[in-house]
């Protein structure tokens, strides 16, 4: 079986799915950026110190690309179990996990560059300039990985269950207080929920312009185990949810 | 050798309160390389269900699948490496992609490249009419294109045994068959193994050599087309009368299938089950006085035999 002709046929799909609706994602990120602009200058007009400032910006692309690794989980298995298509991916010498495995890889790339391409355009509009290391491509790919866990398992739950839209709302907001936290409390808390550490990480890389190896192992460990924790868990559930739509019959129910 | 072999399947679903209903109980059945084979059955037959528990969308209670020898339950992903299948008519293509592209995607999730696939791609393109069309949305298409862009898209995988669930719903009159003389094709010059569910009597008729009869997820029967018309030798006539006879007599001793009255004239299509009951009617018309101006034997069709069939069933 030639693995990588799948990986490549994945991957080239969503490509030319996300140009097809480019100027949907266009208007999204337009929405998004007026959002961001108007809580900026909310900050600022509450006279915000620098820092506040930077960290909003960190955060809000931070959250920007939450939602959007977490859609393509959840919302992703939603729209291909309306059009049908759901069941066809099972079809595959492949396995479906393997296949969400790889759309998950193309959603990555995507929303990385967004989110670079959105910093930059946020650093610039606002004047809050911030440290670009390569590292933190390290950093927030490890981030992520607990919100496409939570996207699993959300997937997995609407194979079942179909109509989870209404916790997928409670969940953007959710990642809103995951990212805030940290700035709320020093309670370890922020070591279990998901992206609050990664946040916290990525504030001392692009404010306090620290290096991948500047964060000390302890801080490195935290967030390798909180990410691998809930993409785990993410996947558990996901397999147990999937045998159960599978009993019932559920795969191509929508 | 066997392309697919199921014995002994069931599918339980529960419901509330303890309750289960059965959808596949007991099935068993086997299809030999490349042959067609009707799976017909009246709504919630099971036919769906069966054919999802095939392909590894559904898990069976208990029974074996396999399919060329594999075991489908315990290895499903080696068993849809030569399956493929087309579900509930035009839906099973993404409608953002262009006709070319489905078709690309998914040889590709059979792991099969642009390169390779390339002059076959062609070829489906041409013989499905959808050339023209390889640069159009899926979205954009008519229904009839969309449904034959999904069995191009279950064919382009390139497996040997190809499910197809109502591949001809919805179709109009000449789509469908085009889609027939296509799939008929498939076995004869590719050598493809296909199981055809379908409520549509004619397109199995049309299609298939040997066709499985499913109702309350039991298999009725299971033989040649030919050899169920025989064993339903049942034969329909077309009775031209002059006048208007006495139906309550005729439906007494005779299956009365149709009647019309018109133009003072009227026609009486019956099934009768031998010659006696022939004669018996002619008689019973002679007698009524009806002045007999025609009379013509029709075919069998599957459609009376599957009738026949369930009712039986029922009758227990």
């Amino acid at each position: 079986m030639k693995e990588h002709i799948i990986f490549y046929s994945v991957v080239k799909k969503h490509f030319i799915e996300l140009r097809r609706y480019f100027l949907n994602t266009l208007m999204t990120i337009s929405g998004v950026f007026i959002l961001f602009l108007l809580v900026f200058m909310g900050l600022r007009s509450f006279e915000a110190g620098t820092e506040t400032l930077k960290g909003s910006i960190i955060g809000f692309a931070m959250w920007t690309f939450a939602v959007g690794a977490y859609s393509e989980m959840s919302w992703g298995l939603l729209q291909e179990a309306r059009d049908g298509t759901l069941e066809q991916l099972y079809l595959t010498p492949s396995s479906f996990r393997r296949i969400s495995g790889y759309r998950v890889f193309a959603s990555f790339l995507f929303q990385f560059v967004l989110f670079i391409v959105f910093l930059i355009i946020m650093m610039v509009t606002t004047g809050q300039y911030l440290y670009l290391d390569p590292g933190i491509i390290v950093l927030v790919g490890l981030t992520l990985l607990s919100v496409y866990g939570i996207g699993y398992v959300m997937g997995g739950l609407s194979l079942v269950f179909k109509k989870v839209q209404a916790a997928n709302q409670i969940l953007m907001f959710m990642f809103i207080l995951f990212l805030v936290l940290p700035t709320i409390t020093d309670h370890k808390i922020i070591y279990f929920v998901p992206i609050s550490w990664g946040n916290v990480l990525l504030n001392k890389m692009m404010v306090d312009g620290l290096s991948l190896f500047d964060l000390t192992l302890v801080e490195h460990a935290i967030l390798i185990l909180n990410s691998f924790a809930y993409l785990v868990l993410g996947l558990i559930v996901f397999r147990f949810m999937e045998n159960i739509a599978k009993k019932r019959g559920l795969l191509g129910h929508y | 050798m066997k392309a697919l072999e199921v014995k002994d399947l069931y599918k339980n679903y529960s419901r509330w309160r303890g309750k289960t209903t059965k959808a596949v109980d007991g099935v068993s059945f086997s299809v030999e390389e490349g042959e067609i084979v009707g799976f017909l059955g009246p709504n919630g037959a099971g036919k769906t269900t069966t054919i999802k528990c095939i392909c590894g969308l559904i898990e069976p209670n208990s029974g074996d699948i396999n399919i060329f020898g594999i075991d489908a339950v315990s290895d499903t992903r080696k068993a849809v490496e030569n399956t493929s299948a087309v579900l509930e008519g035009n839906r099973n293509i993404y409608w953002r992609l262009t006709t070319r592209e489905n078709l690309e995607f998914f040889a590709g999730l059979h792991g099969r490249s642009k390169k390779e696939t390339k002059s076959e791609m062609d070829k489906l393109l041409e013989r499905f009419d959808l050339k023209e069309k390889e640069d159009t949305s899926a979205r954009k298409l008519s229904r009839g294109m969309q449904q034959k862009l999904a069995l191009a898209c279950a064919l382009i995988r390139g497996t040997d045994l190809l499910l197809l669930d109502e591949p001809t719903l919805g179709l109009d009159v000449k789509t469908s068959k085009e889609l027939r003389r296509f799939v008929m094709q498939l076995a004869v010059d590719k050598g493809k193994t296909i199981l055809l569910s379908s409520h549509d009597m004619n397109v199995v008729e049309d299609v298939c050599e040997r066709v499985i009869i499913i109702n309350d997820g039991k298999v009725l029967a299971d033989d040649k087309v030919r050899n169920l018309k025989r064993l339903f030798d049942v034969h329909l006539y077309d009775f031209i009368l002059r006048g208007k006879p006495s139906l309550d007599e005729i439906e007494e001793y005779h299956e009365v299938i149709d009647v019309r009255y018109e133009n003072n004239k009227t026609r009486l299509k019956v099934s009768l089950k031998d010659s006696g009951s022939f004669y018996r009617l002619i008689d019973h018309l002679r007698d009524s006085g009806m002045e007999l101006e025609k009379v013509e034997n029709l075919d069998t069709h599957l459609e009376e035999i599957f009738m026949n069939i369930v009712e039986e069933e029922l009758g227990g």
